[in-house]
């Protein structure tokens, strides 16, 4: 077994043409670390073990590095240097900057990002925030209850996937976590677990699950809260039952005694736990909590996301760790604050409250509705990322950035919380994103914002 | 090369039997030296310490500052650190944070340093927890960081054990602790999260057996206490034993150390292991410090932690996961639990101490026992097993009452009645005088670490010091030092940050051969939800890292 020493080097460290070599893959939520990729001829001719999602993206890459491009300013290519004396004129001069982005960031990067965010008294958000702050907010009223994958790998007899296509968009999870795969209290795999798919119509994984119900996305918060009376044991009227949800009080009452007959359950669903309307995703979160919850006064059972492309759940570990709150942060006044729906950098932004932003990643641009787009056209701001997005054109300085799993080796986490070594297909042609955090942060120096008022005791 | 000169400080260095000796005190690069032999040498700095007392830099053996569990607990409870007097700002280079009971990653760094205290022990690292918890640590400045890695539930070890094959469980031991790039070796509910993972019944005793493994917790614990013991780890086996937080674990607690009698071992946070009464009438729950704290006294291999509770909000956080779901549901608060594969569990829940509850007050009373009933200080380390018994920036006030029985009789008297007479704290009239606080709090705790470069001011040690002004009211004389040094730097001064240098990761270099590695790779991917070369840890994975060298066993 090599050493931990991998999670620096990059595969073309090691990769004589013709070998193959372990890749981590980052295209979906599910993080595969077991990959192998044949390189050939200064390209990747074939990813073992990748799906058919991942496969076409991998293939073909070329593995030595390309023409470094130059970073811009107002659509001029400029020196390294003068770029980072530019942008850190923008942001020093800022009162009310915003840093947005690190959806495919390493944990390293975001750690430079929150730190830039800090000095200059902004106000962050990171990874996917539209799903972030609803299950976070849920989170932080009724607590979570989860495992990593393995748990479920070896112990689940029940799976259940809420309201979402796991075949479809994530389409190991099945025969590396959940459904198929077997597991030291499940040697017989597939044929050990019931599948219990909930959705609106029959999807792929409905189609090889045991249990499929159908729920209209408008009815899953009224599910779930049924389920959850139903495991209580709180008595429910059938006809008000049927009315709510759509459902048969028969059918919930089979689910939920499935549920409770269970060893070890795992609940699957996606950022928003469900497809029904975004304002009620707090509470369909809170409710899944409060049902597992339930589950637990009489059997095992968890919740764990599917998980989404990119490292969304590092940036929020990291921002966390540093900060204390997740997944966006207001460092205006000079320490941290933050309160779901209301200080959000997505909210400042499409009401035009900002005077300067940065966004880490291409990404992020693609996340932006297109009122967003019009307000930050309207204001300096500063992209880093991949030269060939099509924000580097638009930003007025854009620093191009290499990418985490092609160009550059880093940390990710998985959606359970278990970080992984990501590491770089070919030597970069651009810095990294910290890097170039870095040296703004350098540039910027110490004159950019000071909130320092005396009497910080650092015993206090 | 940067000398610095600590001169005329009253200097209390317990491990070198130096109590209250007015002298200087040499540091050149980070290190403590012999003074020159030269009356006229002078230091790039001196600080002027006449009047002042001087200690090593703080020790804490048993705390929770980094990790998924306490990132989660941070991310779960925004409402404890929103508002001014619950912040650190952004202040010069330094960074703002927030403080709540579990300080974001800097702030942790800061607060610690600002009590003075220059090492601290994470307690509770699962290996597969451990690169998100070795970067975090890169977060955390100003104090040296090491883990240590859960192995009491461990499907490797639980095979080797159930297969009776010890020297596997030493390799295993080596190995784990090698791949997380640990210090030493924690056994949390030994047994008794797997066995509620797998919902089977409660394990509530040392004898009882883990369903699918058919292992007991004495075989668990006997096990890694031998293998640690033939590794020749700095640190005793470090036990969280079972049934924690409930009436009458007392006698669990005597039958633990009673099992490992012959192994050097430390128990954790002992006081919420030393309850009377039964699980059935927990309204009988007593104090049963007194035979515990006899059978420690005549024990020489063994050493605790306290886990002193004080009064007010905290968050109870720990990897004995079927603990922390009792408690959240006797709380009735939020909750957070993550099962972590092959490894252990992890339980959050918010809880707050108050002092007109009975229970709560016996526990306050209960740490204080042990402070006071175990009579050679070196064996008994200050901890708030932090945050669970209370923040660690509370442990000036826990010094306080140490030294002062009139203070601990003001406090006792606030209690219910039912504390008084279910706790004999107000027959133990012990004051702690300043060497034994310096012993419990560095000198007992760098000893118990096995940290030879700690915890003393003798040439070799650690630049580390702390230098208090000297204080009638002791609370204040531990909550604000002069100056803090670390590795020389003058990192505090009076209250203000100078430096956050960001200090080492200690860890315990151990070799692992190629055949060992394979063979846990092997097993690891059979089992594991990721391929086995993301596993181990690396030295360019942990911030500044610090090897430690084995003392010689015996």
């Amino acid at each position: 077994m090599p050493n931990g020493l991998i999670s620096r080097k990059s595969i073309h460290d090691d990769a004589a043409s013709g070998s193959s070599t372990s890749y981590t893959c980052t295209h979906c939520g599910c993080l595969c670390d077991d990959l192998e990729l044949v390189l050939s001829e200064g390209r990747v001719v074939e990813a073992r073990s990748a799906c058919e999602t991942a496969r076409p993206r991998l293939v073909g890459l070329s593995t030595t590095p390309a023409a470094s491009p130059s970073p811009r300013v107002q659509g001029r290519e400029v020196g390294r240097e003068q770029a980072v004396t530019e942008a850190a004129r923008i942001l020093a001069g800022s009162r009310a900057a915003l840093v947005m982005g690190f959806r495919r960031s390493t944990n390293e990067t975001v750690r430079t990002g929150v730190a830039l965010a800090d000095r200059i008294g902004a106000t962050i958000e990171v990874g996917d925030e539209a799903a972030s702050w609803p299950r976070l907010a849920a989170m932080q009223r009724v607590g979570s209850v989860g495992a990593t994958l393995g748990e479920v790998k070896n112990r689940a007899d029940v799976v259940v996937f809420w309201c979402a296509d796991p075949m479809t968009t994530n389409p190991r999870h099945g025969e590396r976590y959940s459904a198929d795969v077997e597991g030291r209290f499940v040697p017989e795999g597939r044929s050990g677990r019931r599948v219990v798919v909930v959705d609106e119509r029959p999807t792929a994984t409905a189609g090889g699950a045991d249990v499929f119900l159908k729920v209209r996305p408008e009815a899953e918060l009224n599910v779930l809260l049924v389920l959850r009376a139903l495991v209580r044991e709180v008595p429910v009227d059938a006809h008000r039952v049927e009315e709510a949800t759509g459902c048969s009080l028969a059918d919930l009452q089979g689910l939920a005694e499935l549920l409770q007959g269970a060893r070890y359950g795992a609940w699957f669903s996606g950022g928003l736990a469900g497809r029904g309307p975004i304002a009620e995703a707090e509470s369909r979160h809170q409710t899944v909590t409060g049902l597992i919850r339930e589950l637990n006064r009489k059997t095992r059972f968890v919740a764990v996301g599917l998980g989404e492309a990119g490292n969304s759940h590092g940036a929020e570990s990291v921002l966390a760790w540093q900060s204390g709150f997740a997944p966006g942060v207001d460092f205006g006044v000079g320490f941290p604050e933050s309160l779901p729906g209301e200080s959000t950098a997505a909210g400042r932004l499409a009401r035009g409250e900002f005077d300067a932003a940065i966004l880490v990643g291409g990404p992020a641009y693609d996340a932006l509705p297109e009122g967003s787009r019009a307000r930050l056209a309207t204001r300096p701001w500063i992209f880093l990322g991949d030269r060939d997005h099509e924000a580097f054109e638009l930003a007025t300085i854009a620093l191009p950035s290499a990418t985490a799993g092609i160009d550059e080796a880093g940390t990710f986490t998985r959606v359970d919380g278990v970080s992984l070594p990501v590491r770089a297909l070919r030597p970069a042609s651009s810095p990294t994103e910290g890097e170039w955090i870095d040296a703004l942060m350098e540039a910027v120096g110490l004159s950019g914002r000071d909130a320092g008022a005396p009497g910080s005791e650092a015993g206090r | 090369m940067s000398s610095l000169r600590i001169a005329g400080g009253r200097i209390i260095d317990p491990a070198n039997g130096v109590d209250d000796r007015v002298g200087d005190l040499w540091i050149e690069d980070g290190r403590i030296v012999a003074a020159p032999a030269d009356p006229d040498a002078r230091a790039d700095r001196t600080i002027d310490a006449r009047g002042y007392v001087v200690m090593p830099g703080g020790v804490d053996v048993h705390s929770h500052i980094a990790g998924s569990k306490v990132n989660a607990a941070r991310i779960m409870r925004p409402e404890e650190r929103r508002g001014e007097d619950r912040v650190m700002r952004r202040w010069r280079g330094f960074r703002s944070g927030t403080i709540g009971s579990v300080p974001s990653s800097f702030t942790t760094g800061y607060q610690y340093a600002g009590l003075g205290y220059t090492t601290a022990v994470d307690a509770a690292i699962p290996p597969l927890g451990a690169r998100h918890a070795h970067a975090e640590f890169g977060d955390v400045p100003l104090v040296d960081k090491a883990m240590l890695v859960l192995m009491g539930n461990n499907h490797a070890i639980l095979d080797a054990l159930r297969e009776d094959d010890p020297a596997r469980v030493q390799r295993t031991v080596a190995w784990l602790l090698d791949s997380a790039k640990g210090f030493g070796v924690k056994a949390v509910n030994p047994g008794g999260v797997e066995q509620w993972k797998q919902g089977g019944g409660r394990i509530a005793g040392w004898d009882d057996r883990v369903d699918h493994f058919d292992v007991s917790p004495r075989q668990i614990v006997v096990a890694l206490a031998k293998a640690v013991d033939a590794l020749g780890l700095p640190h005793p086996l470090h036990l969280h034993g079972l049934n924690l937080g409930l009436p009458g674990n007392w006698t669990h607690a005597l039958e633990g150390m009673k099992a490992l009698d012959g192994h050097r071992v430390h128990l954790a946070h002992v006081q919420f292991h030393s309850y009377g009464g039964t699980p059935e009438d927990p309204g009988g729950i007593d104090a049963q410090v007194g035979p515990l704290a006899d059978y420690v006294n005549t024990h020489a291999g063994i050493t605790v932690d306290v886990g002193q509770v004080m009064f007010g909000d905290t968050t109870s956080m720990t990897a004995d996961g079927p603990t922390g779901h009792y408690l959240a549901n006797l709380l009735g608060r939020k909750w957070y639990n993550h099962d972590v594969e092959q490894e252990d569990g992890c339980g959050v829940s918010p809880i707050e101490y108050q002092d007109k509850n009975f229970i709560h007050g016996l526990q306050w009373a209960i740490g204080l026992e042990w402070f006071l009933r175990v009579e050679d200080p070196w064996r008994v380390a200050m901890s708030t097993d932090h945050p669970n018994g209370a923040s660690f920036r509370s442990y000036p006030d826990v010094i306080a009452l140490l030294m002062d029985k009139n203070l601990r009789d003001e406090s006792l008297a606030r209690l219910p009645e039912k504390v008084r007479t279910r706790s004999a704290l107000g027959d133990l009239s012990r004051e702690y005088s300043l060497a034994e606080i310096a012993i419990v709090t560095r000198a007992g705790p760098a000893r118990i670490l096995g940290l030879l470069h700690k915890g003393h001011l003798g040439p070799g040690a650690d630049g580390d010091v702390t230098i208090y002004a000297p204080d009638d009211d002791r609370r204040r004389m531990f909550a604000l030092p002069r100056w803090v040094i670390k590795g020389g730097e003058v990192v505090v001064d009076d209250g203000e940050l100078r430096s956050a240098p960001i200090g080492s990761t200690l860890f315990t270099e151990l070799e692992v051969d190629a055949a060992t590695r394979s063979e846990m790779g092997r097993k690891l991917a059979a089992e594991a939800s990721f391929h086995p070369s993301s596993f181990g840890l690396g030295l360019d994975d942990m911030a500044e890292p610090r090897a430690v060298s084995r003392p010689t066993p015996g």
